[in-house]
């Protein structure tokens, strides 16, 4: 496991943030966390990176106890905030080398994971323009590209791909599923797009209300997402698999035509992530 | 790291011309400024004389005498003016500053001691002290022209003014006791300087408080680098921008502000010290940004509070007055300001070339109030993070 967390509660003042939370993360697995605006996604991200205290709970990250390896922890992970962590009068490769600086690395091996950051997210082009004449989602790429310089075992990005166009959207969404295929690193990745995380992500949670309403991998979200269940009149249910050939189908109704019953209620699978995320956390508007 | 972290920090600065301007240009400015205009409060020379019109019906021949004797002096210009000029006019359109208004037979009377006087009609907005000086110097010459009479008389050698004036002279005393002349550039070079090394709060706060408000703060704090590392990396580079300006204005004092008709900056005192209030002055001034870009949210609240109370320092430490103008209660509160510790120390080594034991406690002084806001900066800094 690459993050274990349990029983985490935050509070602002009477305002319970994170509700008694249990979490497990595989190492390795590209992480999705979904929720409306306030629930609390920012608030577990920074706890995670020591931004702010919790109040309650154990977590341990990769074998490390958040509460005594604050130091170990830190420098096997790098934290994507969701607004922009760069200087904007500087240009790209400054703030790189600054950043890397700071990570302790020197010389050669600061200028090659500057390469290498810069090639992950193809800015060579703009290293040497400041980062405020950049695009939204040129900067975007910088805020990640920084993140990626001491090669971390996680990597957190809280809404990485706010404010810009489908097509940056969709370049950055496949940047993070390059670093993760090629160097293994975990990710972990906040968003409020559906279609982002079930694009992305290899296992799916939804935080709402402090809690995690839902989590499983994509592919058990995938398996239910052609069953249709049928409710008979002698209530018992048939799952029909909506993939499988027109003979099994037929099977079905045969079935159900000799026993003479008939169906009460067809319910159609919940496909999309979309009718999941807002069953479970309803309708409602949040602020 | 620190190399990194500081050429960050440089670059930065550089690329923010607004606090350039502020560090570099301002302190110049004011500099020239106020050492022209200062110049005449320093240096007891007037290059403009007042203009005096003299209205009287005396005889002309023993009034000419006079107006001679009043004419030998290096701040007034005495001229006779028809007695129908219009005085209102002759005031308002500033070809007289004064207008002196005597009594029939002025100086056949005034010799024998009888009814004699001299009205001075002015514009309601002159200097009271012109007046005084104007109404001093009268009376001088009237005794002058009296004595002489006497003296003609009683067939005595007169004892003019002149001659007694010439028996009073004025030396500054100076700790190595080499007398010169101060002059206002001793003055404006460390006020101005002063005043614009506080001023290095704007670049310190714009940069801190763009790190907190966009996640740059939240990256470095994820990252390990101990606080004390943040704090540093932020000091030196700031106090070599202060060492900078420091040199940049004494170089402004000395060669510059000749070239501009003003007195060239003189250090009567020892470099090394000078050096060493810098160094001082600086530490107070980061600390005091510090602490003023950590309770900020935004630049512009730290603009507004940072501004106003460098103004209010300044205005009270003397930077703005000098401190010999203001009235001794004025004098007395200034010596809060910590503006005033620095500049009291500044002027010892400039101009009375005092040694270490001079300026120790003010050094003191201001070490103390560093101390106290980086303190509060550090506190608030931990005191967050935790
Ligand atoms: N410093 C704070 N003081 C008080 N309440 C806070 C503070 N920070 C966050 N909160 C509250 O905690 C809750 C969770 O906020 P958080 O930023 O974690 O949400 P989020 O899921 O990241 O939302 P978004 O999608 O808008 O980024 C919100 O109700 C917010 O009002
Ligand atoms: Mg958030």
């Amino acid at each position: 496991m690459a993050i274990h967390i349990t029983h985490l509660l935050k509070r602002y003042s009477k305002n319970v943030v994170l509700d008694h939370l249990d979490l497990s993360i595989k190492q390795g697995s590209i992480f999705g966390l979904l929720g409306p605006n306030g629930a609390g996604k920012t608030t577990l991200v920074s706890i995670l990176n020591f931004l702010i205290p919790k109040d309650a709970g154990k977590i341990t990250i990769l074998g490390h106890d958040w509460d005594k390896n604050q130091k170990e922890i830190k420098s096997l992970c790098s934290l994507v905030p969701q607004s922009y962590a760069f200087y904007p009068t500087l240009s790209a490769y400054e703030n790189l080398e600054f950043f890397g600086a700071l990570h302790g690395l020197k010389h050669k091996d600061l200028s090659r994971q500057i390469a290498y950051a810069l090639e992950m997210t193809a800015l060579e082009k703009y290293r040497h323009k400041r980062a405020e004449s950049f695009s939204g989602g040129l900067k975007r790429r910088l805020n990640i590209a920084i993140g990626l310089l001491n090669n971390p075992k996680i990597l957190y990005l809280d809404e990485p791909t706010v404010g810009i166009d489908p097509q940056s959207r969709h370049y950055i969404l496949n940047v993070i599923k390059k670093i993760n295929q090629s160097e293994g690193t975990t990710i972990i990745y906040t968003s409020h797009y559906m279609d982002e995380i079930e694009y992305l992500c290899d296992d799916i949670a939804i935080l709402d209300h402090g809690k995690i309403m839902f989590h499983q991998s994509k592919e058990e979200l995938m398996k239910n997402d052609h069953i249709a269940t049928l409710h008979l009149s002698d209530e018992s249910q048939k799952e029909i698999n909506l993939y499988e050939n027109y003979d099994a189908l037929v099977d079905v109704f045969c079935e159900i035509k000799e026993k003479s019953l008939h169906v009460k209620e067809l319910q159609l699978p919940k496909n999309s992530l979309e009718d999941l995320f807002l069953s479970l956390t309803k309708k409602e508007l949040r602020d | 790291m620190l190399y990194h972290t500081l050429k960050k920090e440089f670059l930065l600065i550089l690329r923010n011309q607004h606090a350039l301007i502020v560090l570099f240009v301002m302190p110049t400015l004011f500099i020239i400024i106020m050492s022209l205009a200062l110049q005449n409060t320093y240096a007891n020379k007037y290059d403009v004389k007042l203009n005096i019109g003299v209205q009287s019906e005396s005889n002309a021949s023993a009034f000419g005498a006079f107006m001679d004797k009043l004419n030998q002096n290096q701040f007034f210009n005495f001229r006779l003016i028809e007695n129908e000029t219009v005085i209102e006019e002759a005031l308002s359109t500033k070809t007289y500053d004064f207008i002196l208004s005597m009594t029939p037979n002025f100086m056949e009377n005034i010799v024998k001691n009888e009814e004699a006087s001299i009205q001075i009609i002015s514009r309601s907005d002159v200097a009271y002290q012109q007046v005084a000086f104007l109404k001093q110097f009268l009376s001088l010459k009237m005794a002058e022209m009296v004595i002489e009479n006497f003296s003609t008389v009683l067939n005595l050698k007169s004892a003019t003014q002149a001659s007694f004036e010439e028996k009073i002279t004025h030396t500054y005393l100076l700790k190595d006791n080499h007398p010169t002349q101060i002059t206002s550039v001793q003055h404006s070079v460390p006020s101005w300087l002063i005043f614009s090394m506080f001023f290095i709060l704007i670049p310190i706060s714009n940069t801190f408080i763009n790190e907190k408000n966009f996640g740059t703060m939240d990256k470095l704090r994820s990252m390990n680098i101990p606080l004390s590392g943040v704090m540093l990396g932020k000091f030196i580079p700031y106090f070599v921008m202060n060492q900078l300006q420091v040199f940049c204005m004494l170089l402004v004092g000395m060669y510059l502000l000749p070239l501009l008709g003003g007195d060239a900056l003189v250090i009567q005192g020892s470099l090394f010290l000078l050096m060493l209030i810098s160094a001082v002055v600086s530490i107070a001034a980061i600390s005091f940004a510090l602490s003023i870009a950590t309770i900020s949210n935004s630049s512009e609240m730290a603009t507004i509070l940072g501004g106003t109370s460098n103004i209010m320092l300044s205005a009270l430490g003397g930077i703005m007055v000098p401190k010999i103008v203001m009235p001794k209660l004025m004098q007395d509160i200034s010596e809060i300001s910590p503006m005033s510790w620095a500049l009291d120390s500044f002027l010892e080594v400039i101009v009375n070339g005092g040694s270490f034991g001079d300026i120790q406690h003010a050094l003191f002084k201001l070490l103390t109030f560093a101390l106290c806001f980086f303190s509060l900066a550090y506190l608030i800094l931990k005191y967050r993070r935790d």
